[in-house]
């Protein structure tokens, strides 16, 4: 039936709102597990600067109350991607999209330091931004074809959705998972805490894919 | 040129333009390929009659039997429609001796809850105070963060 991500084997009902696991969205939900578990396991890397021209060497502390803050971040950005994986319903796509971007601006943004601040600034910026395309082009689905579900759309009964209103959804999901491209830049080079950036990218890496997979469904 | 681009595209500061910029040419894009076709046959109808007092929420039937919901999965959410036209009596007081008690879905107990959004569709709106409480999560750290 959703013939880009194969046959769903099992379906989580909540109401409208129907979960699906075919194998792609499984690959993908069951990747989303693993990161976070690894980051729920791990602890945050210890940067040392060596001090040029001496014996110096500067070690960077983390403090209890930042890790706690950026596990939780960490965290939540995993649960919010799994969410999104497997989700059969576009705004509730969205949703879980611009969690997902809000959160990795929490896990940029809980870094003190004044460039990553910047840096966090900027992201929150697009990612507010991006909301308007992303959540008006899941309001064109349902004005196009009159319905939001997923397994509706792949039946191919339903009228196609225009390619406009896919790429509005594209954009705004280009624009929830912008931060990695710049916080990888950011981050693993001036701030401490190695783990937590990682699921920042890839939770923007997993909604890239479940996009493409879900504008080629409808 | 590449080098040149890449260097441009390589400042935080550049990528609200540069998004903004894609933004405008996707809107572009969709401006051109107007109209789409509204299709009247919709998932959630919405109906308003204006002569109800309970104006834009009301969705119909009487108290303790069920209305009609429309959903997508009927099956998923049997109980709809047995809430949405609860009323307590405040609420049933007010409902009768004025005209504004639709546009109040929030403000009292035992109000007009709209079925659509807590039943049939109640993840989203379990998702979206989520998204709430990280934005004050994120928020409330950055604020009382020790300098």
């Amino acid at each position: 039936m959703i013939a880009v991500g194969g046959e769903p084997f099992y379906y989580l009902e909540f109401g409208d709102i129907v979960l699906y696991f075919s194998p792609v969205t499984t690959t993908l939900f069951v990747l989303a597990l693993l990161f976070t578990l690894f980051v729920l396991a791990s602890r945050p890397e210890r940067q040392v600067d060596i001090a040029f021209g001496s014996d110096a060497y500067l070690a960077k502390v983390i403090t209890p109350g930042e890790l706690h803050f950026r596990k939780f971040m960490a965290t939540a950005c995993g649960l919010a991607s799994m969410g999104a994986m497997v989700t059969g319903d576009v705004f509730d796509f969205t949703l879980f999209a611009s969690l997902v971007g809000i959160t990795n601006i929490g896990i940029v943004a809980a870094v003190k330091n004044r460039h990553v601040q910047n840096a966090a600034y900027q992201y929150g910026l697009v990612s507010l931004s991006a909301t308007v395309p992303l959540f008006s082009g899941a309001a064109m689905v349902a004005a196009t074809t009159g319905t939001l579900s997923l397994i509706e759309l792949a039946k191919g009964t339903y009228p196609a959705v225009p390619l406009a209103v896919k790429s509005f959804l594209v954009l705004g999901i280009i624009g929830e998972g912008m931060a990695p491209f710049y916080a990888a830049k950011a981050e693993m080079f001036r701030a401490p805490g190695a783990p937590y950036v990682i699921m920042c990218s890839l939770s923007s890496l997993l909604i890239f894919l479940r996009v493409v997979e879900i504008a080629m469904t409808m | 040129m590449i080098r040149r681009i890449s260097n441009v595209i390589s400042h935080f500061d550049h990528i609200l333009p540069l998004f903004a910029a894609a933004c405008a040419i996707i809107a572009a894009i969709a401006i051109i390929s107007l109209p789409f076709t509204y299709v009247p046959d919709q998932l959630y109808p919405k109906t308003i009659n204006r002569a109800s007092n309970l104006d834009p929420y009301d969705r119909g039937g009487p108290p303790f039997t069920q209305a009609v919901i429309h959903s997508q999965y009927p099956g998923n959410s049997p109980s709809a429609g047995y809430v949405t036209t609860y009323l307590t009596p405040f609420s049933r007081f007010l409902a009768d001796s004025t005209a504004h008690l639709g546009t109040t879905i929030v403000a009292h107990p035992g109000g007009i809850l709209d079925e659509i959004l807590y039943n049939t569709r109640g993840l989203d709106t379990v998702v979206e105070p989520t998204i709430l409480f990280i934005a004050f999560a994120i928020a409330s750290y950055l604020f009382r963060r020790e300098e």
